[in-house]
């Protein structure tokens, strides 16, 4: 297996999840609108969006929390599942700004045959205000040989 | 004491199914997606990295997910924002604005590109809640996506704030 594999042997409750940043272009929201088939303005029509009171356009909720997803299962490598992840939209993130995604290990336990690690997890930006607070499960493979 | 926001018919949603589709999985839609994110984990685009792990094939991003069952949009169908008319709340509701709450996915078995998704959704409740800035109601709906062979795949539980 992959030496970037994450294994439940090595996790303990209060580690910390690596943290990752990204700050999604104009052109990146455009492109998750279009491979999501998202027609709403205010991803892409700037003028539009400040017809509502908005200082620019948005970034979208479900890339949020993809970027968030990806935080996880970059962490736990190939051979992990993310099993479970509840998220909450707390704020805006708008085009360039830089977003930090990171979480904690808040408990490890067995059920129905599966290594299961709960998480807290975040989407912060630069001010250091959460935009996307939530929690996940993820599933992780024992260490060979442990 | 104050008049509910819940009316009657908004109450009588509660459990009730409100929608049931099915859709395939297409290979290109599930990476375009992956690509869009800039996740170019190698699960969602090489046959051999995901044979590794033990799985068929390459699979879907898990936020991939709600993406399956999106339709074909025609643009006499849209507002003048940009979203398709039926998009909103079908839970009668006082209400100036409807804003995305949260949403909770619980993954239970792989999502591959090639499946058929049929997707159930129930009101699960529409329950009154005192928030800083007044009431509000949270209205949450629960979708269980289940595959071509019956399996169930996830779960999804999706909230709106109505206010």
């Amino acid at each position: 297996m992959s030496s970037n594999q994450l294994y439940f042997d090595d996790v303990a409750e209060g580690d910390t999840i690596p943290e990752a940043t990204a700050a999604p272009s104009e052109l990146q929201i455009f492109f998750f609108s279009a491979a999501t088939n998202n027609g709403h303005r205010i991803h892409y029509d700037l003028p539009y969006a400040q017809t509502e009171g908005l200082p620019n356009i948005l970034v979208q909720g479900p890339l949020q929390a993809a970027l968030l997803a990806k935080l996880l299962t970059d962490w736990i490598g190939p051979g992990g599942r993310l099993t479970r992840i509840q998220i909450q939209n707390r704020g805006n993130a708008f085009p360039n700004a830089k977003l930090t995604y990171g979480g904690a290990v808040v408990g490890k336990r067995e059920e129905g045959g599966q290594l299961l690690v709960d998480c807290e997890i975040f989407e912060g930006d630069e001010s250091g205000a959460v935009l996307m607070p939530g929690t996940a499960t993820v599933s992780l493979p024992r260490r060979p040989g442990a | 004491m104050e008049e509910s926001l819940i009316t009657p018919e908004a109450e009588a949603m509660i459990g009730k199914e409100v929608g049931r589709q099915t859709a395939v999985v297409y290979p290109k839609e599930a990476q375009r997606f992956a690509a869009a994110v800039g996740d170019l984990n190698p699960l969602y685009f090489d046959d051999d990295a995901a044979k590794a792990q033990g799985y068929k094939g390459v699979i879907a991003p898990p936020m991939f997910l709600p993406q399956v069952l999106q339709g074909v949009t025609q643009l006499e169908a849209l507002r003048e924002d940009g979203v398709p008319i039926e998009g909103g709340s079908d839970v009668p509701v006082k209400a100036e604005r409807l804003m995305a709450g949260g949403e909770e996915y619980e993954f239970l078995d792989t999502l591959y590109p090639g499946d058929a998704i049929t997707a159930e959704t129930r009101i699960q409740n529409v329950e009154e809640k005192q928030g800083r800035s007044g009431r509000f109601v949270l209205i949450t709906r629960e979708t269980l996506y289940t595959n071509q062979d019956g399996t169930l795949v996830a779960r999804g539980r999706f909230s709106l704030i109505a206010r």
